[in-house]
C-alpha cells in the first residue's frame, strides 16, 4: 500500500531533482540566458512580422527578395525560440519541431515556386494562335492572332516563338537556376546594382545556344514567309512575354523589338528579344507591378514588316474621359517614333459611331493639320471599334497603312489606365507664382514639386535622386526605371500616346509632354512645380499643386503576384490561433502559423522561469512578496540581478526599495501616479451582466485556482521585467526588456476578458486600443483581446510607455460594466489621455 | 548574471570575419576597428580555419556563399573544433532552408546583407557575452 501511494504521490507530484546549491545557480543562471535569447529572438520575429503585414496592409511596393529576407528573419527565429524554449523546460515541448517543420515546409514551397511548365509547339504560325493560346504565344501575339480573325481586320502574317521554346532555351543553357542566384542578390533599392545584374544576365542569354530542333523550325517559318513575299524578306522581332499587354500592366516598350531583321541575323535578334525579359527597365516596372521574374516567359512574334507610308495608335474610347469619342494619333512613317515620342504627332478625336464625325475642338496642338484623309480616318475607326466589340472592352490599338492604302493591326490591348480631359488652353491657377513655361501636353494629370535633373544617358539615369524632376529630350521607355523615383516628367517631345506616358499613368506621375523649351528654360537643381493638369510649370515649390492624380491606382501591386505570395506566405506566418494560455488547445501541437509558435514559446517560458524556484526548491529563484499598501498581492521574482545588492535572499518579502529592476520600477511608477478611484457605479442591467457571465464561466470565479492567477507576479532582472496580472475579471501582461542594445528593446501588453457581457469587455478593449494607438503602440485587437507592442525605440519612451501601461492596468479595471454607456466610455477616455499626458510632463523620473 | 549596457563584451573579444568579398570586408573592418573591436579577416574557409588554429577568435562572422568550402560547411568546422566560439552568418541570398541549416549547426545568429551595421555590432555584442558566460565554466 505505502508503494502504491508513494508511487501514485510521484506521479502526480514528483519530487525535485537532487542537486547542489551551487549546480542550481548555474542551471538558474543557464535558464535565464536562454530565455533572454529566447525573448530577443521573440523580439526579432514579432517585429519581422509586422514590418510584413504592414508592407501589405499600407500598399507599399515589395519585392520577392523582400518576402524572403523577411520569412527568413522570421523563421530563423522561430526556430532558436524552439531550441531555447527546450532547453529551459528541460527538453519538454518536442511537438513542436515537427509544427515548425511542416510550416517551414510550407513556406519554402510558396517562396521557391518556379514557372508552371509550358507544352506545346516551339514556333507557331500567327495565324493559328489566338486568346486561347496565350500560355504558349504571350499575351500580345495572342491578342493579335485573336485581332486577325475578326472580319475585315487584317494583321502581317508571321509566325511565333512560344513561351515553350523560351523554358527550352533556358532549361538547355541551366539559366534557370543561375538567373535566380544573380536576382536574389540584387539590391532592388539600387538601380546601379540591378544594371549591373540586368546586364549580366542578358549576357548570359545572348551567348547561350538555342536547341538545334528550335533553330530549325524557326528558319523553316521563315523560309516560307521569304517564299511568300521574296528574298530578302526582312521581318519585326517583337516581344510577347505572358502577363504583357494586360488591362493593369502594359510593359509598354519595356522589352525589346527588332525590325529589318533579314535570315541572318534572325536567331540573335530573337535572343535580344529574349534577353529583354531581364532589362533593368523590365526589372523595375515588374518590381513596382508585383510580377516576380522567375515566372516571366517571353513568347516572340517574328512578323513581315508592313512599309508604312502613316501609323499611329488609337484608343477606341477617348482615355480623355469623354467616352463619346475615340482618339487617333498619327504620324507618316511607322509607328516606332510615335511609341517612343520622338516625332511630332497628330491627334484627331471622332465620334465612336459612324459616320464617325471629327470632334469639333482645337485642344492642342496635337489636333493640327491631322494627315488623315476622312477614307483613312473612317477606316480606322471602324476597324477600332471592331475590335473593342470583339474583345469586349476599349482598346488601345496600334496600327500601320501600307502604300496601297492597306490597314493593318500591329497590336491590340485593352487600355490600361484613363487620364483626364484637356479641354482648355494651359492655364495659370497659381497666380502669385511665376510661371516658367505654359505649354505642352497632359500625359498624366496632377502637380509634382521638386529639384530638376536633366537625363541625357544611363551615367545620368544611375545617378538620378528620388524626388527629383525628371525631365528629358524625348519621353523613351529605356527611362522607365525613374518613374517610381521621380516627383513629375517633362519632355520636350512626345503624346499621350507613347509607351512612357502609358507607364507614367499606371504609376500616376504627373506628366507633361512636348514642352519645347524645357531643355532651355530648365536647369539641374532649380526647383520647380510642375503643374501637368494645366500644362504650366512654375519656378519654386507650391505644395497646393503638389496632388496625386485621382486615376493612378491605389496600389500598382494590387492583386499582383508577388502580392498574392505575400498574402499566402503570411497565411503561414501571421494568424494567430493560440490566444488562450489556459485553453486545452493551448498546446505545442496545435501550433499552425509561426505566431502561434511564437506566442506558445513565449507563454512556456515564463512559465518555465516562474516554476524553477518552486520546483527545485531554490530560494533565491522563489517569489518575495511585495511590501505595499495596495489592496493586492504583488510578489516578485528574481530571475537574475533585479533585487539590491544588499538584499537577504532567503527574506520572505521585499521592499520596492529594494527593487533594481528598472522596467518593473516604470510600471509600478504608473501604478502609482493616481490614486485609483475605486470601482464605477454599476446599474442594475450592468450587475446583472456580471452575475450572468460569472454563471457561465469559471474562470471569472476568484476561487478557481490557477498557477499565476492569485497572486500578481513580477518577473524581473534589471532590464527584464514580466508582470502577470489579475485585477478584478481580466488578465493582462506587461513585459519588457529595456537594454542599451536596440536589438534586445521591447515593451509589450496582452489584456483579455473582463466580468461584464462581451459587448462591453470590447467596448472596454477598444478604448483600450484607442488610447494605446494615441501613444503609439501598435495594437491587434481581436474580440475582448489585444496585443499592443514598441520595440527598438529609445530608452526614454520605452520607460514611458510602460507607466502608461501601469496606469491603465490599474485604472481599467472594473470599468468594462459601464462600457455600455457611450458617454461614460468618453468621459473615461478623456480622464485617462488626461491623466497619462500629465503623468508624462513630470520630469524627474527615470528609471536607468 | 548582469545586463551589460555597452559593447564591452564585443571589446573583450577578438573577432574574425571571413568572407570572399574583398571590399566588403575591408568596410567592415574599418567600421568595427572605429567601434574599438579587435578584428581580422579572411578571404575564405581554410584561411578562417588557418587562423582559428593560430589563435582562436571568440566571434566569427562569415559569409554563408563562398567558393570552395561554403560557410555552412565551414561553421560545422568550426564547431567541431572550437565549440565555444560563436557564429554569427551572413547572406545576400536569403533562404529559410539556408538559415535553418546554419542555426542547426550551431549558429548563433543569421544576418541579411544589405548590412544593418548597428544591427551586426549588436549581434556581435550578443554573441561576445555568450561566448565570455561560457567561458567562465
Amino acid at each position: 500500500m505505502g508503494t502504491f501511494l508513494s508511487k501514485l504521490q510521484q506521479l502526480f507530484f514528483p519530487s525535485a531533482p537532487s542537486h547542489s546549491l551551487e549546480e542550481l545557480q548555474q542551471r538558474f543562471l543557464d535558464n535565464y540566458s536562454h530565455f533572454r535569447e529566447l525573448l530577443t529572438a521573440n523580439n526579432n520575429a514579432l517585429e519581422a512580422m509586422a514590418e510584413m503585414e504592414q508592407a501589405l496592409l499600407q500598399g507599399r511596393n515589395f519585392s520577392m527578395a523582400f518576402i524572403r529576407a523577411k520569412s527568413t528573419v522570421v523563421a530563423v527565429n522561430v526556430f532558436k525560440m524552439i531550441e531555447n524554449l527546450r532547453y529551459v523546460a528541460d527538453g519538454k515541448y518536442s511537438a513542436l519541431v515537427p509544427a515548425y517543420e511542416t510550416i517551414q515546409r510550407e513556406i519554402d514551397a510558396l517562396l521557391d515556386q518556379g514557372p508552371e511548365p509550358v507544352d506545346g509547339a516551339w514556333v507557331l504560325p500567327l495565324d493559328a494562335v489566338n486568346r486561347a493560346s496565350v500560355a504558349l504565344s504571350g499575351e500580345k501575339m495572342a491578342n493579335l492572332g485573336e485581332a486577325g480573325h475578326v472580319n475585315n481586320v487584317s494583321i502581317p502574317e508571321g509566325f511565333v516563338i512560344s513561351s515553350a521554346a523560351a523554358q527550352a532555351v533556358l532549361q538547355q543553357n541551366r539559366l534557370l537556376t543561375e538567373i535566380n542566384r544573380i536576382f536574389q542578390q540584387t539590391d532592388s533599392h539600387n538601380l546601379e546594382d540591378m544594371h549591373r545584374r540586368s546586364h549580366d544576365v542578358q549576357q548570359l542569354i545572348q551567348r547561350c545556344t538555342l536547341p538545334d530542333e528550335l533553330e530549325k523550325e524557326m528558319y523553316k517559318h521563315f523560309d516560307q514567309l521569304e517564299a511568300k513575299y521574296g528574298a530578302p524578306l526582312e521581318i519585326a522581332v517583337r516581344s510577347s512575354a505572358l502577363g504583357e499587354d494586360l488591362g493593369h500592366a502594359s510593359f509598354a516598350g519595356l522589352y525589346q523589338t527588332e525590325l529589318n531583321v533579314d535570315r541572318e541575323q534572325l536567331v540573335q535578334a530573337y535572343k535580344t528579344v529574349l534577353a529583354s525579359t531581364y532589362s533593368t527597365r523590365a526589372m523595375t516596372y515588374r518590381l513596382a507591378k508585383g510580377y516576380r521574374h522567375e515566372h516571366m516567359l517571353m513568347g516572340v512574334g517574328c512578323l513581315v514588316m508592313i512599309k508604312a507610308t502613316m501609323s499611329g495608335v488609337s484608343y477606341s474610347s477617348s482615355p480623355g474621359g469623354d467616352s463619346h469619342y475615340l482618339d487617333i494619333y498619327c504620324s507618316p512613317g511607322s509607328a516606332r517614333g510615335i511609341v517612343e515620342g520622338t516625332k511630332e504627332t497628330f491627334l484627331v478625336q471622332v465620334s465612336r459611331t459612324p459616320p464617325f464625325t471629327q470632334r469639333d475642338s482645337d485642344r492642342n496642338n496635337e489636333r493640327k493639320a491631322c494627315p488623315l484623309t476622312n477614307a483613312q480616318r473612317t477606316l480606322i475607326a471602324t476597324t477600332v471599334m471592331d475590335l473593342e466589340r470583339h474583345f469586349g472592352a476599349p482598346q488601345d490599338v496600334e496600327w500601320s497603312i501600307d502604300s496601297s492604302g492597306k490597314l493593318f493591326i500591329l497590336q491590340s490591348r485593352p487600355i490600361s489606365t484613363l487620364f483626364l480631359e484637356q479641354d482648355e488652353p494651359a492655364q495659370q491657377i497659381h497666380t502669385d507664382a511665376q510661371p516658367l513655361l505654359q505649354d505642352g501636353v497632359t500625359a498624366c494629370p496632377g502637380g509634382g514639386s521638386g529639384p530638376v535633373r536633366v537625363v541625357r544617358n544611363t551615367v545620368d539615369l544611375l545617378s538620378f535622386p528620388r524626388k527629383a524632376i525628371l525631365v528629358v529630350e524625348h519621353p523613351l521607355p529605356e527611362w522607365a526605371p525613374l518613374l517610381k523615383r521621380a516627383s513629375a516628367l517633362v519632355a520636350t517631345t512626345g503624346s499621350a500616346a507613347g509607351h512612357l506616358a502609358t507607364i507614367a499613368r499606371e504609376f500616376g506621375l504627373p506628366t507633361l509632354l512636348a514642352v519645347k523649351d524645357a531643355l532651355k528654360v530648365l536647369n539641374n537643381d532649380q526647383i520647380i512645380t510642375v503643374d501637368a493638369s494645366h500644362r504650366v510649370i512654375y519656378d519654386g515649390c507650391i505644395k497646393e499643386l503638389c496632388v496625386t492624380p485621382a486615376t493612378s491606382q491605389s496600389s500598382p501591386m494590387q492583386g499582383s503576384p508577388v502580392e498574392q505570395t505575400m498574402k499566402q506566405v503570411l497565411h503561414h506566418i501571421t494568424p494567430l490561433t493560440l490566444t488562450d494560455p489556459g485553453s486545452p488547445f493551448f498546446r505545442s501541437s496545435y501550433c499552425t502559423t509561426l505566431h502561434d509558435i511564437t506566442r506558445f514559446c513565449h507563454e512556456k517560458s515564463v512559465t518555465e522561469m516562474f516554476r524553477f524556484g518552486e520546483r527545485y526548491r531554490y530560494v533565491k529563484g522563489a517569489a518575495k512578496r511585495l511590501v505595499d499598501n495596495m489592496p493586492m498581492e504583488w510578489w516578485v521574482i528574481n530571475l537574475a540581478d533585479g533585487f539590491s545588492e544588499g538584499f537577504n535572499a532567503s527574506e520572505k518579502y521585499i521592499n520596492i526599495s529594494d527593487i533594481a529592476s528598472s522596467p518593473m520600477l516604470a510600471i509600478w511608477n504608473g501604478m502609482h501616479a493616481f490614486p485609483w478611484k475605486g470601482p464605477p457605479q454599476v446599474s442594475f442591467r450592468g450587475m446583472g451582466s456580471i452575475l450572468f457571465q460569472s454563471t457561465r464561466n469559471p474562470g471569472l470565479d476568484p476561487a478557481v485556482r490557477s498557477a499565476m492567477i492569485q497572486k500578481n507576479y513580477f518577473l524581473v532582472s534589471r532590464n527584464y521585467c514580466n508582470l502577470s496580472v489579475r485585477l478584478g475579471y481580466h488578465y493582462a501582461m506587461i513585459e519588457a526588456y529595456i537594454s542599451s542594445l536596440r536589438t534586445e528593446r521591447y515593451v509589450t501588453f496582452r489584456f483579455k476578458g473582463g466580468a461584464a457581457d462581451e459587448e462591453r469587455r470590447v467596448a472596454r478593449v477598444a478604448l483600450l486600443t484607442d488610447l494605446l494607438n494615441e501613444f503609439e503602440f501598435r495594437v491587434d485587437q481581436i474580440g475582448d483581446a489585444l496585443t499592443a507592442r514598441v520595440e527598438k525605440r529609445s530608452l526614454e519612451f520605452l520607460y514611458s510607455r510602460l507607466q502608461v501601461l501601469g496606469y491603465l492596468s490599474i485604472h481599467t479595471r472594473q470599468i468594462d460594466m459601464v462600457m455600455a454607456d457611450s458617454g461614460q466610455q468618453q468621459r473615461y477616455r478623456d480622464t485617462f489621455s488626461r491623466d497619462i499626458k500629465e503623468m508624462l510632463s513630470h520630469d524627474g523620473h527615470r528609471f536607468p | 548574471m548582469t545586463d551589460t549596457d555597452s559593447l564591452d563584451a564585443a571589446q573583450k573579444v577578438s573577432l574574425l570575419m571571413v568572407d570572399d568579398e574583398l571590399e566588403f570586408l575591408e568596410t567592415m573592418h574599418k567600421h568595427l576597428s572605429r567601434k574599438g573591436l579587435q578584428i581580422t579577416t579572411a578571404d575564405g574557409c581554410s584561411t578562417a580555419i588557418k587562423a582559428m588554429e593560430a589563435d582562436p577568435r571568440g566571434v566569427i562572422v562569415m559569409d554563408v556563399s563562398m567558393p570552395g568550402i561554403d560557410g555552412i560547411q565551414c561553421l560545422q568546422k568550426i564547431k567541431k573544433h572550437w565549440p565555444k566560439s560563436e557564429v554569427i552568418m551572413l547572406t545576400g541570398h536569403a533562404s529559410i532552408q539556408s538559415g535553418v541549416q546554419g542555426m542547426q549547426s550551431g549558429a548563433f545568429d543569421y544576418c541579411l546583407k544589405p548590412i544593418d551595421t548597428q544591427e551586426l555590432v549588436e549581434k556581435i555584442e550578443l554573441a561576445a557575452r555568450k561566448f565570455l558566460a561560457n567561458q567562465k565554466r
